[in-house]
């Protein structure tokens, strides 16, 4: 199966010696999901940045579909969506404007863009809504519509930071089955999760990070066997404790 | 207890790191245009003591009211007599090195002997629309004195002759009167520098507050932009789009420039319209054709120059307030953190309304000209007194720091400075720190 992104030994040094991020190296394939699990402060979104194009990486590379994101950042944003955690929307627009603003940038013509706002409109299920401002829905709605934004465009490769966070239970698990869904059509996710039990519920592989440096990778059914453990949280405890870097 | 608690809470909301700043660079501007004001008005106060007298006449008359010219009016003044070789006024003041005139025409001593009102002529320069510029030996002022000194000649010689008729009585209410000449530049016209000085004064008053507005607002709104796409991590979705950093940045600093355009026009249109309102009554038409004669009426080219620096100005506010923006933690830093833009802008503005800031002295002046603000709220009047090189010279230097200030904003804005570099205010330690992603 071909891989969608290959991180090769990608590092964030902000001051010399202090890393945010150190020599993560991981793949993802073609409708794959891929969760990178670990605290506040591991280096989880650093990572994610960097894969993003918004930070540069002082050491390693990253491969979106073929293109270096420190070569050819242009083309890596084409192939990819960015959902931060706790992200916000322009307050003053509608949901349908929002989302009209943010398919014209995605899109190559119109036809696209119209195509892309229908699915997202499908997607977040905000109904008339999507007529109000921004600055009146609730955090639970701010967040499905730019989960609708994410993936309306169907990128090859979804990055998405703490996707559910925010959302009641009902709107998380519908979220966790679109997610899942779109996987099985071939589209590609990068995400990142403090919530293992999410994370043990959507995703194929996990990796584990800890102090900026990736510990472990694996289905969580290997990691689970592997550690003799009962869900993610004891493997990730596990894995912690038993690393030498840390 | 409570309420000293509920007190004692607001106030340290209220007292932060930023007010307490605001105070005291609000003093230091105050202290420093106080300071200026003094030398200014120590300066006005010497020059009002200078007089210039050319001697048409030339009669035993004229040289005795010369002569008292010196003590009139209780204090000692320092009267030079000079030649004028023709009646371009403009042309005689700069061969001179003078900035006024008064002039005894021919036939002058012979219009007092007759009883008749005396004409005396006034040439005056005007250089600067600032209030304080005009203050110091005007016409006014020259009038007083000959007035006074005629009077006292008058005076000494009717009562010496024992009696005074009824029309000399009433040559002594108002003995001369004046033709006054006001030099602009190298051009110069029939009018009172008073007059010239309140037709010119809406310009003088309203152009810097149109800069002023201008860079306040467009700074404001970009930096509130920035900050705001920043804070809410807008900025964040939308640099990872297929879009590239340089066009969400233009975008940015264009929209800013366009509101700022759209804000001018809309202020020169009141502006216009009040203007027209005040001169209604007068006879409009007459100054008009004054102001354009003496250069002091703006042409298209001369606006478009006025406009050039208004425009760089603009720039290098909107550059400075995308670092700041980036620079920003919360709405609350991103509101002190205009403050800067608005002190470096206030300094010159505040200046430009009340002094001639060519006329301070050399530390204060070249602090004041170090300031890119400072040109624009001067162009207007150098582009119409004539003070091309100053004008150029401005702009130039405005380009400078245009340069600078926008190679250091697209540096910050295309590299992780934009996420990654915050001020925090009031956190103790630590003035600049790097957030770890």
């Amino acid at each position: 199966m071909e891989n969608v992104l290959e991180v090769k030994g990608l590092s964030k040094q902000y001051k010399k010696g202090v890393y945010a991020s150190k020599n993560v190296t991981f793949d993802i394939k073609k409708g794959e999901i891929f969760a990178l699990i670990g605290p506040n402060g591991a280096g989880k979104t650093t990572t994610i940045r960097m894969i993003s194009t918004l930070l540069k990486a002082t050491e390693g590379d990253a491969v979106v579909m073929g293109h270096s994101i420190l070569t050819e950042p242009g083309k890596v944003r084409e192939n990819i969506t960015y959902l931060p955690d706790e992200a916000g929307a322009y307050k003053t627009m509608t949901g349908k404007k929002y989302l009209q603003f943010m398919a014209s940038i995605y899109a190559n013509d119109s036809a696209a863009a119209a195509e892309y706002v229908k699915t997202a409109s499908e997607i977040c299920g905000l109904g008339d809504r999507l007529d109000d401002k921004i600055g009146s829905y609730s955090r639970g709605m701010t967040r499905k519509l730019l989960l609708a934004r994410a993936i309306m465009s169907k990128p090859a490769l979804a990055i998405l930071d703490e996707p559910t966070s925010g959302l009641d239970i009902i709107n998380a698990l519908d979220i966790r089955r679109m997610i899942k869904e779109l996987a099985s059509q071939g589209m590609s996710f990068l995400l990142s999760s403090h919530n293992m039990l999410e994370i043990e519920y959507v995703s194929d592989r996990v990796g584990i990070i800890a102090k900026g440096h990736l510990l472990e990778t694996g289905t969580p059914s290997e990691l689970l066997e592997k550690h003799g453990a009962a869900n993610l949280e004891e493997v990730f405890e596990r894995v912690v404790k038993n690393s030498e870097i840390l | 207890m409570k309420f000293f608690n509920l007190l004692k809470k607001e106030l340290k909301e209220m007292l932060t790191i930023q007010t307490i700043a605001t105070l005291i660079i609000i003093v230091a501007v105050l202290s420093l245009a106080g300071s200026a004001l003094t030398d200014v008005i120590e300066d006005a106060v010497e020059e009002g003591s200078k007089i210039t007298i050319c001697d048409e006449d030339n009669t035993e008359f004229t040289q005795s009211l010369i002569k008292t010219l010196e003590t009139v009016g209780g204090t000692e003044n320092e009267v030079t007599k000079v030649t004028l070789e023709s009646k371009d006024y403009a042309k005689e003041l700069k061969r001179l090195d003078i900035t006024n005139v008064v002039v005894f025409p021919k036939g002058f001593t012979e219009q007092v002997q007759k009883g008749e009102q005396a004409n005396i002529e006034y040439v005056g320069s005007m250089t600067s629309l600032s209030t304080m510029s005009n203050v110091g030996f005007d016409s006014e002022t020259a009038t007083e004195i000959i007035k006074n000194a005629i009077e006292a000649q008058l005076y000494s010689e009717k009562i010496a002759a024992g009696k005074m008729t009824e029309a000399e009585v009433m040559q002594m209410d108002s003995p001369i009167l004046v033709d006054e000449t006001t030099v602009v530049a190298d051009k110069s016209a029939k009018i009172s520098s008073e007059i010239l000085f309140s037709l010119c004064k809406m310009q003088g008053t309203f152009v810097p507050i149109i800069v002023f507005l201008l860079i306040m607002y467009s700074s404001q709104m970009l930096l509130n932009a920035v900050s705001t796409e920043k804070i809410d991590k807008t900025l964040e979705t939308l640099l990872s789009a297929p879009v590239s950093r340089m066009s969400v940045l233009s975008a940015k600093m264009l929209s800013a420039a366009i509101v700022a355009a759209v804000m001018a026009v809309a202020f020169m249109f009141g502006m216009n319209n009040m203007t027209n309102s005040f001169t209604m009554g007068a006879d409009a038409s007459q100054f008009n054709e004054v102001l354009e004669e003496l250069g002091l009426s703006l042409s298209a080219a001369q606006y478009l120059l006025v406009g050039l620096q208004m425009f760089a100005s603009v720039l290098i506010g909107l550059s400075l307030s995308l670092v700041l923006g980036a620079l920003a933690k919360d709405i609350k830093s991103a509101q002190a953190l205009v403050m800067p833009i608005l002190f470096t802008a206030m300094i010159p503005y505040i200046l430009s309304i009340i002094i001639d800031i060519k006329t301070l002295s050399p530390v204060f002046k070249y602090i004041v000209y170090a300031i890119p603000f400072t040109h624009t709220f001067m162009a207007s009047e150098n582009v119409m007194f004539g003070n091309m090189s100053l004008y150029w010279g401005g702009f130039v230097y405005q380009i400078v720091i245009l340069a600078i200030s926008m190679t250091f904003a697209i540096k910050v804005f295309t590299s992780d400075k934009i996420f990654t570099m915050t001020l925090s205010f009031g956190e103790k330690g630590k003035k600049r720190k790097y957030k770890k992603a």
